[in-house]
């Protein structure tokens, strides 16, 4: 296999993993994705703290640590 | 969110709405991995003495008098803000109707089904619709014959057609 298959090779499955690693993510519990969203929330506000389109972060308790 | 789900079953069981189901980013976390969205829409059935402008009132009356405030569109409950939008077509209509029964926690509530959930966003079709139908149909498990059977109903399938070939070919 020459090097240009091979590099072919591994970018392919780069991008197969990449798209089995979403899928396993979307099989998460709708609760640990809520999680997940809050974090998503506060991400994004830290980004753009002064923003004027700034989002609520919800202010909800969660039962276990993200 | 399991406090705000409660309240929104209580709305329920007031009789301020007839039936419910969430839609939107919320609706799409169900089936896919997390995206970054910040409001529980909530499509909903109003009682049928309701109609025109005030249809929302009696909803965010009763949710005021608990204590809740008004932001911008939504009613913050519990720390989460709400958007009730009622019933504007056919396809909402069978959207709720359709809905499937799921669990937070131990609180029961209902979420559109990922066709419907498809089929609407084919409809309004918004730049972050066009993203969310191409992770719903990349990760969730879409029944296509019955996605089409919808898209069908709704004169949205050659839309949704062009989409597809945008994306896919």
């Amino acid at each position: 296999m020459s090097n240009r298959d091979q590099f072919k090779t591994k970018i392919e499955n780069l991008f197969k993993e990449k798209e089995l690693f979403h899928k396993e993510l979307a099989k998460l519990s709708f609760e640990e994705k809520i999680k997940k969203l809050v974090r998503l929330q506060k991400i994004a506000h830290n980004i753009h703290p002064s923003s004027k389109k700034k989002q609520m972060v919800w202010k909800i308790s969660l039962k276990s640590s993200i | 969110m399991e406090k705000t789900l409660k309240i929104i079953n209580e709305v329920k069981k007031q009789g301020l709405i007839k039936n419910y189901a969430i839609g939107g980013g919320i609706a799409t976390i169900f089936y896919v991995e997390s995206i970054l969205t910040y409001d529980l829409g909530v499509f909903y059935r109003a009682s049928e003495e309701e109609e025109g402008v005030t249809i929302l009132a009696p909803i965010y009356n009763w949710l005021k008098q608990k204590g809740y405030k008004l932001h911008r569109e939504h009613i913050i409950i519990e720390g989460i803000p709400v958007q009730f939008i009622p019933i504007y077509n056919e396809l909402i209509k069978n959207a709720v109707e359709e809905a499937v029964e799921v669990k937070y926690e131990e609180t029961k509530t209902r979420i559109f089904k990922p066709e419907y959930l498809i089929a609407v966003m084919v409809q309004t079709f918004r730049p972050k619709d066009r993203e969310r139908i191409i992770k719903i149909l990349d990760e969730a498990d879409i029944n296509r014959d019955y996605l089409m059977k919808i898209l069908q109903k709704y004169g949205l399938k050659e839309k949704f057609e062009r989409f597809m070939r945008l994306f896919y070919e």
